[in-house]
């Protein structure tokens, strides 16, 4: 099975902080996995780096066997990785239905000039995540934040991934909203998306993933399943050493 | 939102009144309304790229001038006919102003701003020394053609001009490249999270805008008949448009063309009664107190209004 | 040549001073104060007043001015920026339009006309054979002093410091039990200051003029996007650059033509290296 994506020997400091050193794991079409840490290890400077946010130090990002480092975010986006945010980042000023519209834009200004808008197709993305269609119209500032959640999901849908890296995508969430969540990752699943999830909520991560990477100080400590790597006494002093 | 029929009919009542305005009003007034309508001009330009994207821009004197120097120095000095230089001075505008401000496009905002407002200055006094003999130096260059002659036609002609300028921005913006436009200005990063070269479509935005900062510049310079680096390259005409754009309303296409006329007439009736720089002032403080308690401008004001007499006029519901 | 090394290296001691003013606001409150020209502005126009105009004499009227600098400084962020604070955008359009408006006052209050002034120290004084005005040697002697106390403030003083750890991390010094709002008033304050004792010379080096307030404004831009931001270090070497570059344009090419290298310099760094020299994050 070829990997979606591969990370070789990424290093990044920032300014004598040695936020990510050496990393490399790999992620199979199709797998769920968990990204695992205490705070500062680096999980979230992982997922800035796939996504260009910051350029790596040294080493490279493969997806879908193509090397990627040097690619804008855009490109990347285009080839087909999305992220959600730790804090949900909704565009303001529009609605619920015009933030999906955004996801949905070609990266093409002819297109964006003649083409209309699909608001159908905005409608089903929706309801796909679970919006009414009276919460379509909504402001984002009326939502709340396990709506905001949807709404990020919503967007990176729109965007038609392989990969979805979701920061944190439980924080701050009922534990209804949590199960609502839960439910439709699940079912995209099915779709043949990829994640990778960075979560300190476990038990909610624990059905989820196929496999989990716990990282300390910018290194891998272990992989295995969310079993082996949870019970490990290693992982387990990085946490709790906090 | 009100349904696309419905703003239609605001326009064509737009166009109407003021095709019908020179009826009832003085050739003084309509020599006011004419720099009105030029200032509509400046203001959608400005508009159409800092409103929208955010990226405040300081140096559309910059674009103007350059627009208006390029149109000047080829009638004055070749005698080239006007359907020629003005053409030729709004492509001058674009790959100028392309040149001058895609390195600092393509970082934040807020070197944009910046840098733009360096440029503003640095063509200021340039334009007064470098080839002086070309470009007239201190004194600029005048006696130049114009277009028509007399109140009534450049009334019409500013007039026209505007009202297609801001009619084609209309429905540019209403197409989903205003939708991406607007979402920079809220979260760039997302935006190109979203799959979405925000690069090119600064670039294009700000292609529009010199587009349309070189039409106003070349046709103001040949109604003004003269050019001079002080009145373009100047703080305060910057600050005239940006005004003008910002009190009617940033970030929509009605806002400018409102704030450029309310602006345009408030000038008009504090002129007999505060000489000189004192205008400026007075009208800075009003300008900068509006500012503060209503920074989305006028149009955002009167929004609401229009909503509710349209619903009143139809009966219908507002998607 | 001699004189050109001489004299770049007073103008950059001036124009270090002009930046480090700019930035601390910049580094503190994350906002740009487009206003900012107007201290210097302000410092030179009541130095003036209060020497050529009231004859008082010249170390009050300097403090008299550095003190002017504070009030403007201290009123543009408590009456203006304080409420627009966490729209940058609002900040930069309602310091221009506060800048404008000084500059109409100036006008309506002292005539368009730009004016000399006259140097705080007259004469001139010989330094390796090069004539150089004891004006602008005090001006660079000053600007160094300052910068220096400037320097020992930050790192010395439990304010200085609360005002670096608001410049690094305003959720940090949040906790650590700092009120940003307090250090961000201080820093406005501390910052008009600056611009004005900076203003008082620059209105001696060149003239007192109702527009003078853009060009400082625009150098003081020009160290940063060179030097890079959040650094001390990559700022001086900036503003010697620029200082050094400019005087020699001024001394062999044209004195009109001074802005034109460092445009071309934030050009070139903005493609080039987007980060200045020593900077730390982009804009």
């Amino acid at each position: 099975m070829t990997d979606l994506l591969a990370v070789q020997d990424l290093s990044k400091t920032f300014g004598g902080l040695s936020a990510v050193k050496n990393l490399s794991f790999c992620v199979s079409e199709g797998e769920t996995v968990g990204l695992i840490g205490p705070n500062g290890a680096g999980k979230t400077t992982i997922f800035n780096l796939i996504m260009n946010e910051f350029r790596p130090d040294s080493g490279e990002i493969f997806f879908k066997g193509e090397a990627i480092s040097r690619y804008p975010t855009h490109e990347r986006v285009k080839l087909g990785i999305a992220r959600t945010y730790q804090v949900p980042r909704p565009f303001s000023e529009m609605t619920v239905g015009e933030n999906i519209r955004v996801g949905l834009l070609p990266d093409n200004l002819w297109k964006m000039v003649t083409e209309e808008t699909d608001e159908a197709l905005e409608i089903e993305i929706g309801r796909s995540v679970g919006f009414d269609d009276h919460q379509i119209a909504q402001q984002p500032s009326e939502l709340a934040m396990g709506d905001l959640r949807r709404l990020e999901l919503a967007r990176t849908l729109a965007i038609q991934p392989s990969l979805l890296l979701l920061d944190e995508v439980f924080a701050g969430l009922t534990l209804g909203e949590i199960d609502q969540i839960s439910e439709l990752l699940v079912e995209r699943k099915k779709y043949g998306l990829t994640y990778v999830m960075v979560s300190h909520d476990l038990r909610s991560m624990a059905p989820l993933v196929d496999r989990v990477i716990a990282v300390s100080f910018g290194e891998i400590i272990t992989e295995g399943t969310f079993d082996e790597v949870v019970n490990n006494k290693i992982v387990q002093e990085a946490y709790l050493g906090q | 939102m009100i349904r696309f029929l419905d703003q239609i009919r605001w326009w064509l009542l737009f166009a109407a009144v003021m095709c019908l305005l020179p009826l009832v009003v003085s050739t003084g007034t309509l020599r006011i309304f004419i720099f009105a309508n030029f200032l509509a001009i400046f203001a959608m330009s400005w508009d159409i790229l800092s409103g929208r994207t955010g990226y405040i821009s300081f140096g559309h004197p910059f674009l103007i001038g350059i627009a208006g120097y390029t149109t000047a120095m080829l009638t004055y000095h070749l005698d080239w006919p006007l359907y020629s230089t003005i053409p030729l001075a709004v492509v001058m505008t674009m790959i100028g102003g392309t040149l001058f401000f895609l390195p600092a496009l393509r970082t934040r905002g807020t070197y944009f701003a910046l840098v733009t407002l360096a440029f503003m200055e640095l063509m200021y006094h340039s334009m007064q020394v470098v080839q002086p003999k070309l470009t007239g130096g201190t004194r600029g260059l005048s006696g130049l053609p114009t277009v028509v002659y007399g109140a009534l036609p450049n009334y019409y002609l500013s007039f026209a001009v505007m009202f297609i300028i801001a009619v084609g921005l209309w429905l540019l913006i209403r197409t989903r490249l205003g939708i991406a436009l607007n979402a920079i200005r809220m979260d760039e990063d997302a935006v190109r999270s979203s799959g979405l070269n925000t690069t090119r479509l600064k670039l294009f935005a700000f292609m529009i805008s010199a587009m349309v900062a070189g039409i106003g510049g070349a046709l103001y310079t040949h109604y003004l008949g003269s050019i001079a680096p002080r009145g373009i390259f100047e703080i305060n005409f910057l600050f005239t448009i940006l005004v003008a754009a910002l009190l009617g309303g940033a970030g929509s296409i009605v806002g400018p063309i409102i704030g450029a006329f309310f602006l345009t007439f408030l000038l008009e009736l504090l002129r007999p009664y505060i000489p000189g720089a004192g205008r400026y002032l007075i009208y800075g403080v009003i300008a900068l107190v509006l500012y503060y308690y209503a920074p989305k401008g006028i149009y955002s004001l009167i929004q609401p209004l229009r909503i509710r007499l349209s619903r009143s006029s139809r009966g219908a519901q507002i998607d | 040549m001699g004189q050109i090394i001489i004299q770049g290296f007073l103008l950059s001691g001036l124009y270090a001073l002009i930046a480090v003013g700019f930035t601390m606001i910049f580094s503190v409150g994350r906002v740009l104060n487009l206003a900012y020209g107007v201290y210097i502005m302000l410092g030179g126009y009541v130095y003036f007043v209060a020497v050529q105009m009231m004859s008082l004499p010249k170390v009050p009227s300097f403090l008299f001015a550095a003190l002017a600098g504070v009030i403007f400084g201290l009123l543009t962020y408590q009456l203006l920026v304080k409420r627009l604070q966490s729209d940058p955008i609002a900040v930069e359009i309602s310091t221009l339009i506060l800048a404008v408006v000084m500059q109409a006052t100036i006008i309506v209050i002292f005539s368009p006309a730009p004016r000399s002034m006259w140097p705080l120290v007259p004469g001139v004084i010989y330094i390796y054979d090069v004539g150089v005005l004891k004006n602008i040697l005090l001006a660079t002697v000053v600007s160094w002093v300052v910068l220096g106390g400037l320097m020992i403030f930050v790192r010395k003083t439990h304010t200085g410091r609360a005002i670096r750890a608001v410049s690094m991390d305003t959720k940090g010094a949040v906790i650590c039990g700092i009120d940003p709002q307090r250090i961000n008033l201080i820093t406005w304050g501390l910052s008009g200051a600056l611009g004005a004792i900076a203003g008082v010379f620059f209105a001696t080096y060149t003239q007192l003029d109702p527009g003078m307030w853009v060009f400082p404004l625009i150098t003081a831009v020009a160290v940063v996007i060179v030097g890079g931001i959040g650094s001390i270090v990559g700022s001086l070497i900036a503003a010697h650059i620029i200082g050094f570059m400019e005087t020699i344009t001024t001394t062999l090419i044209a004195a009109e033509l001074r802005g034109v290298f460092t445009m071309l310099l934030i050009i070139f760094v903005l493609v080039v290296a987007p980060k200045g020299l020593f900077g730390k994050a982009e804009l």
